[in-house]
């Protein structure tokens, strides 16, 4: 069963590369947003599985991204993986991540591997529930 | 008698001279003459030419002097009464007098006198037929400047603390600069990690990509190997722009355009600029003249301004910063807006103007009168040092220019730097 990921980061080569990378597991559909505050329509559109959420953006950062999730009875329940390539400690702590409704946070620059794991524990956590 | 006979000789001279005064008309001759003599202010002295320059004349002021008694010095020369190096000196002085017969005016002389040690003397010669006794006098009158030349030489000394002092300033304002420079790197230095740590996140993915094997036919290949490439450009590009701003030199001038300044400024501060989600929209007349500017020093500048408009925007709904760079010929300078400003920018002057607007909150009228005071900040403490505009203001003095804070009328705040076009550039522009 292909999964569908919806990727929210202002990077784009970064963005164009990870993309490739999950599709070419064969496991994942991926569908990219550059534009942070385009998240919330695309996300509807897309319907995904989960999202893979940066930090730091222009226009709207990753944690009103989640937050509005969290509003949006459509969007409540699904996983949020958060990116970033912040490096101070507040910025990045799981309190921060949790307030965000992220279920995990992920630092830049992002082991593949790593990443792949993440994604299948959440959509394992997701089928035991 | 020598004494007397010179005295004869130039009698009438003082004679004439005396008679302007009422206390000639009793006195008689020679005697009023040896008084007046004797109570100048001034050493006198007479020589001999014709006869070895020994002395025949040696009044009370030139015993002071010298600390040599009149009995002394008549009848000898100055070989017998000083060291070899002065008599010298003094013959040939003389000799010099004697064969151009005229006025030699020696300003600086040292005499060694036992009781007062060295002595500093200004000293007039002339030469003196007289003809009566049939000889040419060397007369030289010596004006004691000891005093004078210690007074100068302590000034000169003072004068090279001073100057040693203002040195020292110098040095300290570079460190300063420094200082203040090394904490705006602090302050850049998660945003430029956050910065680097993008395209090495898109290099590891590049990586991970490729190291599955290489598929001939796959487009995507060549795709990333360009993204790859461009990564590592860009976070190079980062570095050492963060490298170049940090460095310490001198003050290092050298001609730039403005514009590229600006540009490597908001990449130092690309972080920042998208954290506070602040819209830059930079505009750059066509056709601007180079500059003569310290690039690291200026970049220190900007990054300054820049980092403090995006706190002063902080809740702003739609923060926006406005760069305009002209060019302008320099008019309305009043004459006492600041001797800086005076010495440098006159009105005609071929300058550059670097407007840089914010939309934030302004600053007080009360706040606006401190701004360029050090250690004045509205920041909490351990965020702003209060250093950062003090030192943007004593850069922009080092490249002889002018930087003016003001509120815009439909709120935030509007920086305007006045930098001059070197003169060389500006003829480049009149062609």
């Amino acid at each position: 069963m292909v999964r569908k990921i919806l990727v929210v980061d202002d990077e784009v080569g970064f963005t164009k590369l990870l993309k490739m990378n999950l599709e070419k597991t064969g496991q994942y559909e991926v569908r990219v947003e550059n534009e942070s505050t385009k998240a919330l329509t695309t996300a509807h559109e897309f319907l995904p599985d989960i999202v893979l959420l940066d930090i730091v953006m222009p226009g709207m950062d990753g944690g009103d991204v989640a937050a509005q999730m969290q509003d949006d009875p459509m969007l409540r329940n699904i996983p949020v993986i958060m990116m970033t390539a912040l490096v101070s400690q507040e910025e990045t702590s799981q309190d921060a991540v949790a307030q965000a409704g992220a279920m995990n946070i992920l630092p830049k620059p992002v082991n593949l591997e790593v990443l792949l794991r993440c994604l299948e524990e959440a959509f394992a956590s997701e089928a035991g529930e | 008698m020598e004494k007397n006979e010179f005295q004869q000789q130039g009698g009438e001279e003082w004679k004439r001279a005396g008679r302007q005064s009422n206390i000639d008309q009793h006195s008689s001759g020679v005697a009023y003459l040896e008084t007046v003599i004797d109570n100048l202010p001034v050493g006198l002295f007479a020589k001999d030419a014709s006869d070895s320059f020994r002395f025949v004349l040696w009044n009370k002021k030139q015993e002071e002097i010298t600390s040599i008694p009149c009995e002394q010095a008549l009848g000898k020369n100055d070989y017998e009464l000083f060291s070899p190096d002065s008599a010298k000196y003094f013959r040939q002085v003389d000799e010099l007098v004697i064969a151009r017969k005229r006025k030699f005016e020696v300003s600086e002389e040292i005499i060694d006198t036992p009781e007062s040690g060295e002595v500093w003397l200004h000293t007039i010669k002339v030469p003196i037929d007289d003809v009566e006794g049939q000889r040419t006098l060397v007369v030289g009158i010596s004006e004691d400047i000891t005093e004078q030349v210690h007074a100068r030489e302590q000034l000169a000394a003072l004068n090279e603390n001073l100057t040693e002092a203002n040195q020292q300033l110098q040095v300290t304002q570079m460190q300063l600069i420094q200082a203040e420079k090394m904490e705006s790197v602090g302050r850049l230095a998660a945003g430029v990690a956050h910065e680097v740590k993008n395209p090495l996140a898109l290099l590891l993915l590049g990586v991970e990509y490729l190291s599955g094997g290489i598929d001939p036919c796959d487009p995507n290949v060549e795709d990333i190997l360009t993204e790859m490439r461009e990564a590592v450009e860009r976070a190079d590009k980062i570095i050492r722009g963060l490298v170049d701003f940090s460095s310490q030199r001198q003050l290092a001038m050298e001609l730039t355009q403005l514009p590229d300044l600006i540009e490597h400024s908001l990449l130092l501060v690309r972080h920042e600029l998208k954290k506070g989600n602040v819209e830059v929209d930079a505009c750059y007349e066509e056709g601007l003249p180079d500059l003569q500017i310290d690039c690291a020093k200026f970049e220190q500048v900007l990054v300054n301004l820049l980092i403090n408009a995006v706190h002063a925007m902080e809740d702003r709904v739609k923060p926006k910063i406005e760069i305009q760079v002209s060019a302008a010929k320099l008019e309305g300078i009043e004459r006492d807006e600041g001797l800086r400003t005076a010495h440098h920018l006159r009105n005609g002057d071929d300058v550059v103007l670097l407007k840089l607007k914010d939309n934030g909150g302004g600053i007080s009228d009360e706040n606006l009168q401190k701004i360029f005071d050090p250690f004045f900040t509205t920041k909490a403490t351990g965020i702003g040092t209060g250093l950062g505009l003090p030192v943007v203001r004593k850069i922009v003095e080092l490249h002889n220019g002018w930087i003016d804070v003001k509120n815009r009328l439909l709120g935030g705040v509007q920086i305007t730097i006045t930098l001059k076009v070197p003169k060389s550039e500006a003829e480049r522009i009149d062609m």
